[in-house]
């Protein structure tokens, strides 16, 4: 499970805060240009999985590896430079920028009083990502005078500006309605046919079962099941354990 | 009057480029500091021995003053960057107070509390030259580079990593590289600054570097307004014009000058973060509640 097929592994990852088994023996693979989704109920360790696999966090046990390469020890920012992309539940926009200033700003790696590349051509994808997240007219409002449902559009024009080949996206259609749903489902159906290869965690069961490819359910931080979106979802002792039907 | 005011100007100038340095790393950069007054300091002394021991060139003054304030920002930064808001403030009131003692003790550099005194007029190649047009060109200049640095693509990085430090991170950005490079402009902006005083003055002791003096040059960032161009200057020019504004008014005695004047400071620090939190030239829509 590794190289052109599977470019981000994850094997046995684990990782505790305090007596809290937040990440125990996780091994998932992303199946190339594929969407998997991360379902389960609060607390399954979804995002602490993202964390450990982005290098927000450091793993107790395992590891991560991209397209075979470790990504142990490396930091979030060198994590983003191999091509991989995060989102955040909590969006972490960067709210006094303008829309714009904000997609532009995802094209700019660089630390120091320049940046490496063309331009023109950053420029160019700013308005594109803009332009597929329906943001254009929105460019020079600030990101905190935006209504909810356009901040996240706007996580996710920052995302498509960054021209990453991996998508970790956390919840990112929860708290949009349905017309917005549908558009952020085209969205992510145009990337996917791009290649982008997408790991979403979602609790919209209806969202999981239009764009997933594959399901990893997991619980209290084990990996219960892998496998396609039907059979996860039919499965009623999965079912018990999601929406908290379980004996203790 | 003429050399008052002028004296004034200077003054100004000089702590406008320190309020506009410390604007870089806390208006932009959200880097909380309250040891700006330990590189102004820095600049000062390397300004003061360079001019004494070596030749009273003031370009060469101010760039051996940035190179060492700068330098030494980069050495102390970088491990105390590892700490975010408020642990940095912390972290950088311990360098303000160490710096101090230091500055008091280290008698063969600094010349401890009697400080160095005969600091030769600055000059460049050979012919003196007034301290207030040096110091209103650094300030131009000092401006025309933060004004180029905001607007561009590393302003916009440092705005991000103030709004939303992980979320840069996440997008690429080596966000320890971009605050030390922050850091290192704006302290070396502060040496800057430290060698035109030292110049101007002709004498510097470790009474300039103190803590109260990190923490009037945060008040002019604030009260004119963090990440903004003008704000800072405007913060400069008027809690420098006060002490010498509330000394032509006849009815306060000379010698509760000082109480006045830290009195009227409190109450307006007070007003301006209840009224116009964002400063006086910030954006009024920062601060408010959503």
């Amino acid at each position: 499970m590794s190289g052109a097929a599977h470019p981000l592994v994850c094997r046995d990852l684990s990782i505790s805060f305090g007596g809290v088994k937040a990440v125990q023996g996780v091994s998932l693979a992303l199946p190339a240009g594929k969407v998997l989704a991360l379902v389960g109920p609060n607390g399954a360790g979804k995002t602490t999985l993202f964390n450990l696999v982005t290098g927000n966090l450091r793993a107790d046990a395992g590891e991560a590896t991209l397209d075979g390469e470790s990504l142990l020890g490396l930091k979030p920012w060198q994590v983003a430079r191999r091509g991989v992309a995060r989102s955040f539940q909590d969006l972490r926009l960067f709210t006094h920028m303008t829309v714009r200033e904000n997609a532009m700003s995802a094209t700019e790696r660089g630390s120091w009083f320049w940046q490496a590349g063309d331009a023109k051509a950053r420029a160019a994808r700013v308005e594109e990502a803009l332009a597929a997240t329906g943001l254009s007219d929105l460019a020079e409002s600030r990101a905190v005078d935006l209504a909810y449902a356009e901040r996240k559009f706007l996580s996710m024009a920052r995302i498509l500006a960054a021209e990453a080949r991996i998508w970790l996206l956390d919840e990112p259609a929860s708290g949009l309605d349905l017309s917005s749903r549908q558009r952020f489902a085209g969205l992510l159906r145009a990337a996917n046919a791009r290649g982008i290869t997408i790991c979403l965690i979602e609790h919209n069961l209806d969202v999981v079962a239009e764009l997933a490819d594959e399901i990893a359910f997991l619980d209290r931080g084990v990996v219960l099941a892998v496998g396609e979106p039907q059979a996860i979802l039919r499965d009623k002792a999965l079912a018990a354990i999601y929406f908290g039907e379980r004996a203790a | 009057m003429t050399a008052y005011l002028a004296n004034l100007a200077t003054l100004a100038a000089i702590f406008g480029i320190l309020a506009a340095t410390l604007n870089v790393a806390v208006g932009y950069a959200g880097i909380f500091s309250v040891a700006h007054a330990v590189f102004f300091g820095l600049g000062a002394y390397a300004g003061a021995q360079l001019a004494l021991l070596v030749v009273p060139d003031a370009l060469l003054a101010m760039v051996v003053a940035a190179l060492v304030a700068g330098g030494l920002s980069l050495c102390l930064a970088l491990p105390a960057l590892r700490v975010r808001g408020e642990y940095f403030v912390a972290a950088s009131l311990g360098l303000q107070m160490m710096a101090t003692t230091l500055f008091t003790e280290a008698k063969g550099l600094t010349g401890g509390m009697g400080g160095l005194v005969g600091i030769p007029r600055p000059m460049i190649l050979g012919v003196e030259v007034p301290t207030l047009a040096l110091a209103l060109t650094a300030l131009v200049l000092i401006l025309l580079a933060t004004w180029l640095m905001a607007r561009g693509s590393f302003g916009r990085t440092l705005r991000a990593i103030r709004d939303a430090e992980s979320a840069a991170e996440a997008l690429g950005k080596n966000i320890n590289a971009a605050k030390a490079l922050a850091v290192a402009f704006a302290c070396a902006g502060a040496g800057v600054a430290g060698a035109l005083f030292a110049l101007h003055m002709s004498f510097v002791n470790v009474e300039s570097f103190t803590l109260d003096q990190s923490v009037l040059i945060m008040a002019m960032v604030i009260v004119g307004g963090t990440g903004t161009l003008w704000g800072p200057l405007l913060g400069a020019v008027l809690l420098l014009s006060l002490p010498a504004g509330l000394s032509f008014l006849p009815f306060i005695p000379p010698t509760e000058i000082g109480a006045v004047q830290q009195i009227l400071y409190g109450a307006a620090m007070t007003l301006l973060m209840i009224f116009r939190p964002a400063g006086l030239l910030g954006d009024m829509r920062t601060g408010r509640k959503a």
